[in-house]
């Protein structure tokens, strides 16, 4: 009795201790790729991903620069440098030594050489914005517009460049490169098999580079997996340096230690307690990274590969629900701006709600394209979208964006209501729910209505019988 | 200490003015009960004292029962509250219909004066819950398988406040939906409409309406106390001894004064009695029905058996009429076989 008491005792302080401890980081794995013969270790490598994600981030910072004309030139060549890549070593603009982040390395070439935004950027037509253009290219339309704008902000159109570029290209870029190439395309048999390097020469197979450059798009950390929804928050935000230094070699290395975009994204929703989209998609990038190493450099069984299909397409859904989640986030705070510009009293507060209002309209419109530059049609979905959200956000005088003339000038012809506008706001949050059944729900425009609910308390005696 | 909250908190009722039973309200009760015999019945306040506090109504066996259900229910309420839909969820969901309709009624009175939106919305409030209790109350009367637990409301033989917790709790639970339905879609619209001006205007925390209804007497429905109001009045608002009719036996009374407060419901759709003068009433059900009014297994169980046996007979009913319909008139199977 006393036996199996203790054995029992055993077995559950064991399961605990299973159930406790740390989930995996993403690598270090070994090297199974046969034709190598150097003396690396670690097959994984997605730095090159990393700095196209520090090249958006250098993107968002100048799009800011602009003093209304007069360095126009100027600074759209220096985004470009950015935008199309350089043969200089550019220094990284968005992350520095701030608080006690000591950050490794300062210029995009010690992070990875010869990368660029526009390469990798969606190449699909992007009706969300006039003109007829790729992704790509509204991209580029963005980032010209952005360098003859004064601070950023364009009072005229509402438009926000900073956030609109960077958001944009959180899904142009990142989300379309990960869930429409290296996890989607790359994973058939005759692409990047596993049983040849990725190229001639590679310490690792062609599978194994695909899936980390499908990780590095995302733009978690290494060690997110072991971190909560917090601290992967907080490592974005410069706060928490403990948690971001994994190694514990009192610096941050952006290749691993760092969190960027969607993966910030996530776990930002993650941290209110009602999601859990980082441990799910790490989960996924892990289970499947294991089942490449596992192969041991041979290609890939037909089952093995539907296997990986399978976690690329958790990934792929949860990492869809996170835009989604990040438009419903900024429908409502759009919502919230409209309502705060209209109670608005004076010129400096009008400007100041307006200023806010567009920058939060930026978000939302960046995240809503980036939404779309999947490798799912959304079909009528984004259609409706689009027709909510319009080419640009009501204006002052309450016009709006219509389109792009012949010399690529906005065209503004057309009046909304900022009541009318309000709704499309509350439809646009509806749209995310029924569609992609997003759970975090931030900034909830019926969260006013459940408030007066509560308040008015006028349950009085509903249940009494006569 | 925790079991002692407990306790108390089975009792919170008396001391919330949103209930019917609390306390000020019951105090106000006695006092209009009082009022009413002395100057209409012409008692003296000593005899008025004693009809109102008549132990053989308030220790009947019927009122025990009532007493003990009441403690029941309120455990029973406890665990199913959390399950029900709430306020909160029906508001969301009619709201968020209304929104992505093609309607395009979204705050078009935003700017209408608070007052009236207040005053509106109050109204509404009162006069649709009002309406629902009616229909509800009425169906729990005409439906064959609701008639079973809403039977041990009726089962009362004498009736004092606390009758208004005589109830099933299947009905209980049908109640709070359907305030939740209707209390829930009047929000809805009205914050659909009117936006944030939205709001009731209250006495104690309750709709002034609500609160108007109880301190006029609304524990007097179950009572003995038979306050008539004029003729023309009780086709408006129901009075006690309208209510109390409802209750009797007598068969000219059956399905008659559904109405919570308001009586132009019953008035409108033929079900109204207007309260008979010096005429003694039973309370409590035919013996046909076969209830008890104070066994408790009974009370809990009885219901549950007897709406089995009506779904039961229900079914062969349309099982009987299926087979007629399918039946091969007996000249066409003649004729076949030929």
């Amino acid at each position: 009795m006393k036996r199996s008491l203790k054995l029992g005792t055993s077995l559950l302080a064991l399961a605990f201790v299973a159930s406790t401890a740390h989930a995996e980081a993403y690598g270090p794995y070994p090297i199974t790729e046969k034709s190598y013969s150097g003396d690396k270790t670690n097959s994984v490598s997605y730095s090159g991903q990393v700095a196209r994600s520090l090249l958006v981030d250098a993107l968002k910072k100048l799009a800011s620069k602009g003093d209304g004309g007069g360095n126009a030139a100027e600074l759209e060549a220096q985004m470009m440098a950015y935008f199309n890549g350089s043969d200089a070593d550019l220094p990284i603009l968005s992350h520095k030594d701030k608080n006690d982040f000591v950050i490794k390395q300062t210029t995009l070439n010690e992070v990875s050489k010869g990368k660029n935004v526009s390469g990798k950027s969606y190449k699909g037509l992007m009706p969300a914005w006039p003109g007829n253009m790729t992704g790509a290219e509204v991209l580029e339309d963005m980032i010209k517009r952005a360098a003859k704008s004064n601070g950023g902000f364009d009072a005229e159109t509402g438009m926000d460049w900073p956030q609109l570029i960077q958001k944009f290209a959180l899904g142009a870029m990142a989300y379309n490169q990960a869930v429409d190439n290296y996890l989607d395309e790359k994973l058939t048999a005759e692409e990047k098999p596993n049983n040849k390097p990725y190229k001639d020469g590679a310490h690792y197979t062609g599978k194994e580079h695909s899936w980390d450059e499908g990780f590095g798009y995302f733009g978690a950390a290494a060690h997110s997996a072991n971190l909560s929804g917090e601290q992967n928050y907080n490592i974005t935000k410069f706060k928490d340096a403990g948690a971001a230094d994994a190694n514990g070699d009192g610096v941050i290395d952006l290749k691993t230690e760092m969190v960027y975009g969607n993966a910030y994204y996530a776990a930002s929703y993650d941290k209110g307690g009602k999601t859990d989209y980082m441990a799910t998609i790490m989960k996924a990038y892990i289970d499947g990274r294991k089942l490449i190493t596992d192969a041991d450099g041979a290609a890939l069984t037909d089952e093995q590969r539907a296997q990986l299909v399978a976690y690329a397409d958790v990934i792929g859904t949860e990492w869809e629900k996170v835009l989604a989640e990040s438009v419903f986030k900024y429908a409502g705070s759009v919502y919230k701006d409209i309502a705060a510009l209209r109670a608005a009293e004076g010129d400096d507060a009008t400007a100041e709600a307006y200023r806010k209002y567009g920058k939060h309209w930026g978000e939302l419109k960046g995240f809503s394209m980036a939404l779309q530059s999947g490798k799912n049609n959304l079909g009528g979905t984004a259609v409706r979208l689009n027709r909510l959200i319009g080419f640009g956000p009501v204006t002052m005088d309450e016009t709006v964006v219509t389109g792009i003339d012949g010399d690529g000038n906005f065209v503004k012809d057309a009046k909304m209501s900022w009541n009318a506008y309000q709704l499309n706001m509350l439809k646009v949050q509806d749209l995310m729910v029924k569609k992609f059944g997003v759970e975090a729900r931030v900034n909830d425009g019926t969260a006013d209505l459940s408030d007066l609910v509560k308040q008015l308390d006028s349950d009085s005696g509903g249940a009494e019988t006569d | 200490m925790e079991f002692f909250d407990q306790i108390i908190s089975l009792f919170s009722d008396f001391t919330n003015p949103k209930k019917r039973v609390f306390a000020g309200y019951l105090g106000i009760s006695v006092l209009i009960a009082l009022a009413w015999l002395i100057f209409v019945h012409k008692t003296t306040l000593r005899d008025g004292f004693r009809r109102i506090f008549d132990p053989r109504v308030w220790f009947s066996r019927s009122a025990w029962a009532d007493y003990k259900i009441f403690v029941i229910n309120r455990i029973f309420t406890g665990f199913i509250s959390p399950l029900l839909l709430t306020q909160v969820i029906i508001a969301t969901a009619v709201y968020t219909a209304l929104i992505s309709s093609d309607l395009e009624f979204w705050g078009v009175w935003e700017d209408a004066s608070k007052p009236l939106v207040i005053g509106l919305f109050s109204l509404a409030m009162f006069v649709v819950d009002d309406f629902t209790k009616y229909l509800m109350h009425r169906w729990m009367h005409k439906w064959p398988i609701l008639w079973p637990i809403h039977k041990v409301h009726h089962a009362a033989e004498t009736m004092t406040p606390m009758t208004v917790y005589r109830v099933h709790p299947l009905e209980g639970v049908l109640y709070a939906s359907r305030s939740a339905v209707a209390q829930g879609s009047v929000i809805s619209l009205f914050y659909y409409l009117f936006g944030n001006t939205v709001d009731l205007y209250t006495i104690l925390g309750v709709n002034v309406l609500v609160f108007v209804f109880h301190v006029t007497g609304s524990n007097l429905r179950h009572s003995h106390i038979d306050i008539r109001y004029p003729k023309w009045l009780e086709h408006v608002l129901i009075s006690p001894a309208q209510h109390q009719l409802h209750h009797s036996v007598a068969e000219e009374h059956f399905d008659k004064n559904f109405g919570a407060a308001l009586a132009v419901w019953d008035w409108l759709f033929g079900s109204l009695h207007v309260s008979e003068h010096e005429k003694e009433l039973t309370f409590g059900l035919d013996a046909s029905e076969k209830h008890s009014p104070t066994e408790l297994t009974k009370i809990y169980f009885g219901p549950l058996r007897e709406m089995g046996n009506v779904c039961v007979s229900g079914f062969t009913r349309f099982r009987r009429s299926a087979s007629r319909i399918m039946e091969i008139p007996k000249g066409a199977r003649e004729r076949r076989r030929g």
